[in-house]
């Protein structure tokens, strides 16, 4: 038999039995478009917490103080003189100090219990936080320690809800703060909820608590790299507060200086679970996709040996019976296949778009892995459970293929 | 396509013992038992027998459709037991073809289509010429008005003239053919038995026939009657209804 006529024959056949054609062909769109659909959606939302964790964080750093914790007080290892010493780095810039209050915030019958920080002007910048209305901190604020506090977005909402916040007076504790300034949402609650607090002067906050000590300090990195940068501030301190530490173990450090790139790392390390995660779940959707196309390959199995006995009955070898069913297989997985990979993908890239209306872009990130994986185990299903029946039915007697009851 | 002739000591065919058994799950269903017989090339036979005596799983193994349980079938002398798949399909697809009791045609498969099925499958005849060799059977089974009808949009006795041009399609040297006239009116099996005598009288084909009606095995040169799964009598006959002059008689 002429390849132009197995093609025919299986072009015939596809026609012919156009139901349970396309009944294949849905089967594999659906197991290769799930699977490049859930993975590509897995591996978007990962990009998307990385990305947002980076573009927060770049060049970010933190030195916060540890230790045991003291009965009834904070960690008080962080001094002001510290402060200024690390300021004097050449490494780095944008240094702001911060000092917790931890009081009751209230507006009328509203009372909330947010992180109150007591900071400069730098912090802002340092978080990439922006401003809505009013305006920020300033220097004359901090040199006056004037009473005015800046509401993270959370905070207006939950104080004021509908109102204008501008000019209005908030209790902190005994003090009273006049607001001027609220801050727009970060949209990402990943290292820190930075939508809730309220924001007052460093000076401010330092007078009503009394307090002799930072809570904690952040910064840029004014170099590159940033772990240079954590290196030099580890060296400082230690120098400072008296700590030999050659073998830079952290737990004899009464303090710690740390990157947000480490802990991109740490969320990278999340996203490993993550990838695990995605990687099952397309692993489920293969099988699940494989077992479909074996499901409706099987149903057929009756009609297409009794079609075998015929054709075979007919004058056809075994070779020609086998290379019409490939052939049939291997154009159904591929046009299948093809749809399924541009349909997830485009699903996918559709579902990526409706989320970045609302959580922020959310690149679209297509898993070619998870694509050869589902093409592959098209192929390999379609392959499989096309031909071993085939070959099966090829090999019985024209009559037995024809009487066949499945 | 020359026709290849062995010396006349071969039968074309010829069959030793020959039984058959079907087994399904440890049941085993004696249906022939013992069949010897030898038919010549260009003979022209009838089989009768009451229904269930055998006639369509012996026609099954002599068109080379199925295996016999023990025995020997010789075709033109070779032994068909040790033929390889290859070589049971070339006689499949140039010498033999088969008229099923059942039809087996294509479903949704234009009748054109269904008749140049074995075409596509034969090694010599070129498929330029397909649709001509399709549509001539075509016609000599009087369908030329459905040929691009689907095999289910046709009656019964449609459906059976289809199958009869399938087999003629390839002009083979022998055609089996299972009650080709059991779902047809008198007319159109006249025609059907007048086109099988045609290609025996003048094409010089062998042509074995299964049939319950005397009518139809009158045809025949020699009638072989089935019972339970052996000869019960195997007879000349030395004059045969002719198709032809039945209806030019019934015009
Ligand atoms: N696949 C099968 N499995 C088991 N028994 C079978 C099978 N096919 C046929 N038989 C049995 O073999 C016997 C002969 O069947 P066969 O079809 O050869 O009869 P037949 O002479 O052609 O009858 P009819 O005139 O009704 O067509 C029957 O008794 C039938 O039950
Ligand atoms: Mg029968």
């Amino acid at each position: 038999m002429h390849i132009n006529d197995t093609v025919q024959a299986s072009y015939k056949a596809v026609t012919a039995h156009r139901m349970r054609s396309v009944l294949t062909m849905l089967g594999i769109i659906i197991g290769v478009g799930s699977v490049v659909l859930l993975v590509s959606v897995g591996r978007s939302f990962e990009r998307y917490v990385l990305d947002q964790v980076e573009s927060f964080s770049s060049h970010l750093i933190e030195i916060y103080p540890t230790g045991f914790e003291k009965f009834g007080r904070s960690l008080d290892s962080l001094s002001f003189s510290d402060y200024e010493a690390v300021t004097q780095l050449s490494t780095v810039e944008s240094v702001a100090p911060v000092i917790f209050v931890t009081e009751k915030v209230v507006y009328g019958t509203e009372e909330i219990s947010p992180m109150v920080f007591g900071t400069t002007n730098k912090f802002f910048a340092n978080y990439s936080l922006n401003l809505e209305q009013g305006r920020l901190l300033n220097e004359s604020d901090i040199k006056g320690a004037r009473s005015v506090a800046v509401l993270g977005y959370q905070a207006a909402i939950d104080l004021f809800g509908d109102r204008d916040p501008l000019g209005e007076r908030i209790r902190v504790g005994k003090r009273f703060y006049t607001v001027v300034g609220t801050m727009e949402t970060i949209g990402s609650a990943l290292l820190q909820d930075l939508d809730t607090p309220v924001y007052v002067p460093f000076t401010t906050a330092k007078a009503q608590t009394g307090q002799k000590y930072l809570s904690y300090m952040t910064m840029k990195a004014s170099i590159d790299d940033d772990n240079l940068v954590v290196a030099d501030i580890t060296s400082l301190l230690r120098q400072r507060h008296g700590i030999e530490n050659i073998d830079n173990d952290y737990d004899k450090d009464d303090f710690r200086a740390r990157s947000a790139s480490q802990a991109t790392e740490i969320v990278g390390s999340v996203g490993l679970g993550l990838t695990i995660f995605i990687g099952l779940i397309g692993g489920i959707s293969l099988i699940v996709g494989g077992i479909g196309i074996m499901n409706i390959m099987l149903v057929s199995v009756t009609e297409r040996t009794r079609e075998i006995g015929l054709r075979k009955a007919l004058g056809a070898t075994r070779q020609d019976i086998l290379r019409q069913f490939l052939i049939e297989a291997v154009a159904l997985t591929m046009i299948g296949g093809v749809i399924g990979i541009v349909g997830g993908a485009s699903l996918g890239a559709l579902i990526a778009a409706v989320a970045s209306k609302f959580v922020g872009t959310v690149p679209f990130v297509l898993s070619i892995p998870a694509l050869l994986a589902a093409a592959l185990m098209a192929l390999a299903t379609g392959l499989i459970f096309g031909i071993f029946p085939a070959r099966k039915a090829a090999s019985l007697s024209p009559m037995e293929a024809i009487r066949w009851e499945g | 396509m020359p026709k290849k002739k062995t010396s006349p000591t071969v039968p074309l065919i010829e069959t030793q013992s020959l039984t058959k058994s079907y087994f399904s799950e440890e049941l085993e269903t004696p249906v022939l038992h013992g069949i010897d017989l030898t038919i010549s090339e260009e003979e022209f036979v009838s089989i009768m027998g009451p229904s269930g005596s055998g006639k369509s799983t012996l026609m099954h193994i002599l068109g080379f459709l199925d295996q016999p349980t023990t025995g020997k079938y010789l075709f033109r002398g070779e032994p068909t037991r040790t033929m390889t798949d290859d070589e049971l399909a070339a006689i499949r697809a140039t010498r033999v073809s088969f008229v099923f009791q059942a039809f087996n045609l294509l479903p949704r498969t234009t009748v054109l289509d269904n008749v140049m099925l074995p075409l596509l499958y034969h090694p010599t005849i070129p498929a330029s010429e397909r649709v001509e060799r399709s549509m001539n059977a075509i016609k000599s089974v009087d369908l030329e008005d459905r040929a691009l009808y689907y095999t289910n949009q046709l009656s019964g006795g449609q459906q059976q003239r289809v199958a009869i041009a399938r087999a003629l399609v390839t002009s083979p040297d022998v055609i089996f053919a299972d009650e080709p006239t059991g779902n047809l009116d008198s007319k159109s099996g006249n025609q059907v038995m007048e086109v099988l005598q045609d290609l025996h009288d003048e094409g010089g084909r062998t042509i074995i026939l299964v049939t319950h009606e005397q009518s139809t095995a009158a045809h025949a040169k020699r009638i072989i009657h089935l019972l339970d799964g052996n000869v019960s009598s195997d007879t000349k006959q030395f004059t045969q209804i002719n198709a032809k002059k039945n209806n030019n008689l019934k015009k």
